[in-house]
């Protein structure tokens, strides 16, 4: 066992030689996750803000002034006064000068007092389909609004207090911060695992460490003991910017979060090790990797996007995806301080996922290698 | 003009005596389209919602009942415990929770509006935001019936009807918004990535030395190997394309021809990244790093997923310096509108720009030699 220790502290060291070998990895590998986390931070913000409004009143009553006004009022939209219909609308749409544009028809205050319902056109540019439904609601919500002014609209017999936990003033910082280091750790340990043992082979010194006495297992954990260490350092880093530059809390246990970071971290690498077993070349062993990881990891684990809302079959593929779990672990540890006991589904799921990626792992590797 | 010849046809064989590369560069972006393609909508759907009725009145119940058949809620559970909130949330069961307060029937029958508590998780602001506008809807709606069932409704004064048009895309298909972006981004990937790797790896394997004692030059070596990922990228973008209108119905409203225009105009941009990015670095990992760097920013700030008018000022202006802002833009004005060059030149120009300063700056750099 003691030979055993020595030959994997000895691939490790190779390992790190390499890694330090050129400070411009190191560069990479720690700027990066600061970059990236500063323009999550601040660039990601889900809400959209003031929308233009093309508003085309051809009634110009004191009734319909009085709508324009609400909408005015109402701080998500800027008003932009237009005088055509449907085909200046067109223009201000195609040039994007507006995403949104009201019609108040001519005979609106006339029909307001006679008709049991009045329409108002409302037309948006949907060709995000998101931001469309946005707007839309948005669009009933001062509709409402001015119902409800004019007495059309019965008043709310009682009073809704909304209260907001673990993030009252809904910074989107929050969410993100414990997101962005889910995925630079993911893509971290199976990136580098990855082309690590690819390199290798390529370079045809794979042979020299078999004719070696290094059993396969040794060679598998020299070589990925030291991204361990260097995930560990980004992911503190990317937890030290987020803690004193956008100050998110740290309501649970360190040891907790360590803990878990660690299985998470072994998830990916056993990843990138499956994928090395296969890929012959370090370009197919990076765009696997990174096919298995970058896009998977932002927009099917909850990153960013609710999986709730997600039409079926895609909630069953974001069940394979290593991040979503770990996100409910970091986001549940760090914002809401939740223990073990509540985050034990997420706990297990890595765990099973771990387990089954590293026997296929170190199965296939030691096939090839005997 | 041989030499040039002989290097591409070598290129080719390498990428193609590579099934796994084939099957990475061809097939899978058809699946990643189908995917995610799908997966992207801020709408909330299925919020979890816990019930905690401490009243257990006939009004109680019917403000339950109408939260439970609100479109967006799912009740998860009935209780009587507030301490279950917290609980509940910290283990990702519950995200939001109406509290309905003792004696509300009562008050509400008397006129003495009662408070009713929403007590949402907020560490998903977004969906936070949404949840809360959602319950002031079924709240609303809520008081209407109310209203009318005791004959308080509203007699004498006539409400408006919204009535909505939704253009360009009227079953509101993100589909058709994300599919696109996806062609941009695999055209940014793809030719970033292949051309940066393939020229470090001649260093790094030792096989850069071979080639300068060939009577290659440097413009005709970089020739020798761009051209085949170009004409692997058109071919990507014409499989993407094909099999976004095709099988995935995304209707292509504008004209092929100057999609294809315009995207080689953008190849210039990424592929001159992919040069510069091979000066930077010394092993394929590292290329492969800085590559990721690149993207992610490009992605990040192109308005791939983000709109860029959500971001604030100073970002919004940053994103100009990104290439991939231009293109995304055409792309989707093409694939959804429709539109004519003219309507484009406002992107294309800037696109022409980066892709002429990158590519020329690239190729000065790069030199052929070793260390």
């Amino acid at each position: 066992m003691r030979g055993a220790g020595r030959r994997v502290g000895a691939l490790a060291r190779k390992e790190f030689l390499h890694i330090l070998y050129d400070f411009r990895t190191l560069f990479i590998l720690f700027l990066m996750p600061v970059v990236q986390l500063v323009m999550f931070g601040y660039a990601l913000n889900m809400e959209i803000q003031q929308v233009e409004l093309a508003v085309a009143d051809q009634s110009n009553t004191p009734a319909s002034r009085r709508l324009v006004e609400t909408f005015r009022g109402s701080s998500f939209f800027r008003l932009l006064p237009t005088e055509g219909g449907a085909d200046q609308v067109q223009t201000l749409f195609a040039t994007g000068q507006a995403r949104a544009a009201l019609i108040i028809p001519a005979d609106f205050s006339r029909r307001l007092e006679r008709e049991s319902e009045t329409p108002v056109q409302v037309l948006v540019d949907a060709s995000d389909a998101n931001a469309a439904t946005l707007i839309r609601n948005y669009c009933a919500q001062v509709l409402l609004e001015y119902d409800q002014g004019r007495g059309a609209r019965a008043p709310v017999p009682f009073e809704m207090r909304p209260a907001v936990l673990f993030n009252p003033d809904l910074r989107s910082s929050f969410f993100f911060v414990p997101g962005v280091m889910a995925m630079i750790l993911v893509m971290i340990s199976a990136l580098l695992t990855s082309v690590a043992i690819t390199r290798e082979k390529e370079s045809g010194t794979l042979e020299q460490l078999l004719v070696s006495p290094v059993r396969p297992w040794e060679i598998v954990l020299g070589k990925v003991l030291p991204y361990i260490g260097l995930a560990f350092l980004d992911a503190a880093l990317i937890l030290g910017v987020g803690l004193l530059l956008f100050s998110v809390p740290f309501r649970g246990s360190l040891s907790l979060l360590v803990g878990l970071t660690t299985l998470y971290v072994l998830t990916a690498l056993s990843l990138g090790l499956l994928i090395s077993t296969r890929a012959r070349t370090q370009q197919v062993a990076m765009m696997a990797a990174l096919t298995a990881t970058l896009l998977p990891t932002v927009m099917l684990s909850g990153l960013i996007f609710p999986i709730a809302s997600m039409p079926r079959p895609l909630q069953l593929i974001s069940m394979l995806v290593p991040a979503r779990y770990f996100l409910l672990i970091v986001r549940g540890v760090l914002l809401k301080g939740s223990g073990l006991e509540q985050l034990l589904p997420p706990t297990l799921a890595l765990g099973a996922m771990t387990l089954v990626l590293l026997t296929v792992a170190i199965r296939r590797f030691s096939a090839r290698l005997e | 003009m041989l030499p040039i010849l002989s290097m591409i046809r070598k290129e080719f064989r390498q990428v193609f005596r590579n099934r796994q590369m084939l099957f990475l560069i061809f097939f899978v972006p058809l699946v990643q389209l189908v995917i995610l393609g799908n997966a992207i909508t801020t709408e909330v759907k299925h919020l979890k919602l816990l019930v905690v009725d401490l009243d257990q009145s006939r009004e109680s119940a019917a403000l339950a009942r109408a939260f439970a058949a609100a479109a967006g809620f799912d009740v998860v559970g009935h209780t009587q415990d507030q301490g279950r909130i917290k609980e509940g949330m910290k283990a990702w069961r519950v995200q939001l929770a109406l509290v309905i307060p003792p004696r509300f029937g009562r008050d509400l029958g008397g006129g003495r509006q009662p408070q009713v508590q929403l007590v949402v998780d907020g560490v998903d602001g977004n969906s936070a935001g949404v949840a809360l506008g959602y319950a002031r809807g079924v709240v609303a709606g809520f008081a209407q019936t109310w209203a009318g069932e005791r004959g308080l409704g509203p007699a004498r004064v006539h409400p408006t009807r919204m009535e909505e048009q939704m253009w360009y895309n009227p079953e509101l298909s993100s589909r058709q918004y994300m599919v696109p972006g996806i062609v941009v981004v695999l055209l940014t990937l793809l030719p970033m990535m292949l051309s940066s790797m393939s020229l470090v790896r001649e260093g790094e394997i030792g096989t850069l030395e071979q080639l300068m004692v060939t009577p290659l030059t440097k413009y005709q070596l970089l020739l020798g190997k761009l051209i085949p990922f170009l004409i692997l990228s058109c071919a990507e973008l014409a499989l993407v394309t094909a099999a976004a209108v095709r099988f995935f119905d995304i209707p292509m409203q504008g004209s092929y021809l100057l999609l294809a225009g315009l995207a080689l105009v953008y190849l210039f941009t990424t592929l001159g990244l992919g040069i510069f990015i091979s000066t930077l670095a010394r092993s394929q990992q590292q290329a492969m790093f800085i590559a990721w760097f690149f993207m992610v920013f490009m992605v990040l700030m192109g308005g791939f997923f983000i709109p860029i008018e959500n971001m604030p000022p100073l970002l919004q202006k940053l994103t100009y310096l990104n290439p991939m802002r231009y293109f995304m833009a055409i792309t989707r004005d093409l694939f959804q509108k429709g539109a004519s060059l003219d309507l484009l030149l406002g992107e294309a120009v800037p696109m022409a720009v980066f892709g002429a300063l990158i590519f020329s700056f690239s190729v000065i750099r790069f030199r052929k030699s070793v260390g």
